[in-house]
């Protein structure tokens, strides 16, 4: 290779490019005894180096999506909040927002992600428990009430419905005044690992990937700046799954959609800058930080090599992280913050492009305020304080990191051939594989922590007599009345005619596989159909998955 | 042969989370029984007609969500309204400590929560359904009476039996323990003043790291060797597993005081015919 074209000459060209667009949070980093921290740490002169691993903000991206990464702007610090009614959550998420935190993200209750209305019969004792009841537009409304859309950035954990959800969202969009265009967001709108983990499934895996597919192509065209999906490996882990297994299965689910995207006759480069991933950061501190450079280096590589794209931001892995919310224990809560430290530590190390930090009190029930502070608090004393982001991927370069960065590379990609042979993600889930792999590793790990061979601190060993009765979060049981009120109200109030077409049209674009659903969707949202009326459209045309 | 123990294995409501479950599910296998998984997403009629159409010996409840208030005392009412409220319901998953009496008056048997041990948990099934094999023991009857540590009976008796009047029962020496005991009556309970006789003894340990007090409360109970088992087999610290003899005719055996918030119990059966 010629001296002068080293790869390294040319990160550094690229990197003042985007210096100039794009400056850094301070013109120089030092450490506490005023020694200057440099920008990037590498090898002077050792080719291997340069291609294998390469450098931030370039192919394969094993240090990192951008040439600058912390040093320009801190991940973002995005808390999960979202309980009760949708008047309550805009609360919390006004006092998340004036303490600093940089973007929303909303959990939504079960009757909601299931598709069902708050008075369905199967909605009983859940409504508003686990995140917002969102029965129709007007909950959206309250819940977005007084947040510039054109500013914030919201990401919403909703899978099966993510269609419905997302329409409300852009109906509230316009409702503000806010082009399309400008609003900036995620939805989840990953069905593979609710049949895999998380159970949020409503309809049979073929008609799910077609709503999936039509998202992407209706955002590509109309919603540019939003994320269509979040592949998310998270939930997989809280299921009983090892870092690996975690990393892979959400890489297989990842080029699953890829597929079926292109099936549909999507182009790569106009989908794939827009997917976005969502991993667990657990306990064992390196192999961590090792999952999230091998997974970023393994994306980049079958997106350029397997499926050629040619833009470059379609190679590129950008994921949120979500410490390990299994890993917390109901005994001594408190050692919980000190878990969470650690794990966001490894996230921020691993190269996250934003973190949601649990809180010390979820093995017990939601979040109370104070604990989603602290927790919010523990991630920007990691920004602010430690130094850790004043130079890129800091670990890099480190023997124990790079070689484990290499073998997990080398165990995903046996886990991602195994599941090619069985006919990929679709044909995985549908078989059961994933979810017994994961269920073997549950069980094992559980008879472990029994046997005393893995230490759980407060739990098998330094353990103390306690009594177990913290302040909670408790979700006032009169909720669900209120809530249910409300949306029959609503429902008296509307032109029962219009609603009648609205699902009409929709059953009618369900039927012709070639219509993409969103836009319908969009009208009936609009004329205040509910999420359940909406949804049961889509049942009696798509059928329930029922389980294995 | 004996038949294996038939457990339904139920996640009510919505709640996808069933990592907890499986786990379960997995592990009662281990122990040798039946279990039956239903499935996510079961409304608790749906539950009790599996109970009773697998012909369970019980239901095990998971819920995660937070439904669990409105959900686990519906699955008991309809197993009572279908005559089958003889099948026992426990529950676990992410359940705040407060929700447990109110779930246990609602009907549920035992609520295991985060960090509980599948072998606990197998072992309370397995009592639960075959209680004369295991024996249910019964609660302790009485306290039998309250040890306290002295220096000197002698001198400290004058309190007991001239200020308070009580009548002395008798002083004798228990080899065994390196000690000299006092037994002064009380209502249908009694006072042991202790007293070591031998530097080697837990009351001498006793008396020079703590001084004079409150030693131990011993609490009367029956089938001592069964219950000291049972015990165990849940888990508790005991510091004698088989019983031993104890002052006045007595068998005894102490429970660890980590078990109790720090206080040490003692068990004691007395011999028939000696109270």
């Amino acid at each position: 290779m010629d001296k002068n074209k080293r790869p390294v000459e040319a990160w550094k060209q690229n990197t003042d490019q985007t210096i100039k667009r794009f400056p850094e949070r301070k013109d120089t980093f030092t450490t506490l005894s005023d020694m200057e921290v440099d920008r990037l740490y590498y090898p002077d002169n050792d080719l291997l180096y340069e291609e294998k691993i390469g450098f931030p903000g370039e192919y394969p991206y094993t240090r990192g999506i951008q040439p600058t990464m912390y040093r320009g702007r801190f991940w973002t610090m995005r808390q999960y909040a979202g309980f009760g009614s949708a008047t309550e959550t805009n609360k919390r998420f006004r006092y998340l927002l004036n303490q600093g935190q940089t973007g929303l993200s909303v959990a939504f209750d079960l009757p909601t992600q299931i598709g069902y209305d708050s008075d369905d019969m199967m909605a009983e004792g859940e409504v508003g428990k686990v995140g917002v009841a969102i029965d129709t537009l007007e909950d959206m409304e309250k819940l977005l009430e007084e947040i510039p859309l054109d500013k914030v950035s919201t990401s919403m954990t909703i899978n099966a419905p993510a269609s419905v959800l997302l329409c409300m969202y852009l109906a509230v969009g316009e409702k503000q005044g806010v082009p399309l265009d400008k609003l900036t967001g995620t939805i989840q709108n990953d069905i593979l690992k609710e049949y895999i983990a998380r159970g949020t499934y409503i309809y049979p895996p073929k008609p799910s990937m077609r709503l999936i597919t039509n998202i992407f192509e209706f955002c590509q065209q109309n919603v540019p700046k939003f994320n269509t999906i979040s592949i998310s490996g998270y939930h997989i882990r809280e299921a009983g799954s090892n870092a690996v297994q975690e990393a892979a299965f959400t890489l297989a689910n990842g080029i699953a959609y890829v597929d079926a995207a292109i099936a549909s006759g999507l182009d790569i480069d106009s989908f794939a800058p827009r997917l976005a991933f969502f991993f667990n950061a657990h306990n064992n501190f390196f192999e961590e930080i090792a999952k999230f450079r091998a997974a970023r280096r393994i994306w980049a590589k079958i997106m350029k090599e397997k499926y050629h794209a040619q833009n470059p931001k379609s190679w590129k892995m950008r994921f949120h992280t979500q410490t390990g919310g299994s890993t917390l224990t109901a005994h001594q809560p408190d050692n919980n913050i000190v878990r969470v430290t650690m794990q966001a530590l490894a996230a921020v190390l691993g190269g996250t492009q934003s973190l949601h930090t649990n809180s010390r009190d979820e093995a017990l029930s939601l979040p109370t305020e104070d604990s989603a502070r602290i927790a919010l608090r523990t991630q920007q004393i990691i920004a602010h304080e430690s130094g850790v982001a004043d130079t890129i991927d800091p670990l890099g370069g480190s023997y124990y990191v790079e070689e484990l960065t290499d073998k997990m590379e080398e165990k995903i990609q046996e886990y991602l051939d195994q599941i090619d042979e069985i006919g990929g993600a679709v044909q995985a889930v549908e078989e059961g594989y994933m979810q017994r792999e994961i269920q073997h590793n549950a069980y094992e790990t559980q008879k472990k922590i029994e046997r005393n061979e893995e230490i759980i601190v407060g739990l098998n060993k330094f353990t103390i007599e306690e009594e177990v009765n913290p302040d909670l979060l408790k979700v006032d049981e009169a909720l669900e009345k209120g809530q249910i009120e409300a949306l029959q109200s609503l429902r008296s109030k509307r032109n029962q005619q219009v609603i009648q077409n609205v699902l009409q049209k929709l059953r009618k674009a369900a039927r012709n596989e070639h219509d993409n659903l969103i836009p319908y969707i969009l009208e009936a949202v609009k004329a205040y159909a509910t999420i359940g009326e909406i949804c049961n459209v889509l049942r009696d045309e798509f059928g329930e998955y029922t389980g294995l | 042969m004996e038949q294996k123990i038939r457990v339904l294995i139920a996640k009510p409501g919505l709640d996808g989370h069933d990592r907890g479950a499986l786990v379960i599910a997995q592990a009662l296998r281990d122990h040798g029984m039946e279990v039956i998984y239903t499935g996510l997403r079961q409304s608790p009629l749906q539950i009790v007609q599996a109970a009773i159409q697998e012909d369970v010996d019980v239901i095990g409840l998971s819920s995660l969500s937070g439904a669990h208030r409105t959900l686990f005392p519906k699955v008991v009412e309809e197993l009572e309204k279908r005559n089958a409220g003889d099948i026992p319901v426990v529950g676990g998953g992410v359940i705040p400590s407060e929700d447990i009496p109110f779930l246990l008056e609602k009907g549920v048997r035992k609520i295991f929560t985060s960090g509980s041990s599948t072998v606990a948990l197998a072992q309370y099934i397995q009592r639960l359904v075959h209680p004369k094999e295991s024996t249910i023991i019964k609660p302790p009857e009485k306290i039998a009476h309250i040890g306290i540590a002295v220096h000197s009976i002698e001198h400290a008796l004058g309190f007991y039996t001239d200020v308070l009047g009580l009548p002395l029962e008798g002083v004798e020496e228990v080899k065994s323990e390196g000690v000299k005991v006092a037994f002064i009556r009380i209502g249908e309970t009694r006072i042991e003043l202790l007293e070591s006789i031998e530097d080697t003894s837990a009351i001498h340990q006793f008396l020079s790291k703590k001084g004079e007090g409150i030693h131990h409360i011993a609490l009367e109970a029956g089938d001592l060797e069964s219950r000291l088992k049972a015990y165990r087999d849940q888990g508790v610290p005991l510091i004698n597993e088989t019983p031993k003899s104890g002052a006045n005719n007595s068998s005894i055996a102490f429970i660890h005081p980590k078990a109790a918030n720090g206080v040490l119990f003692e068990l004691c059966q007395h011999t028939e015919g000696t109270e």
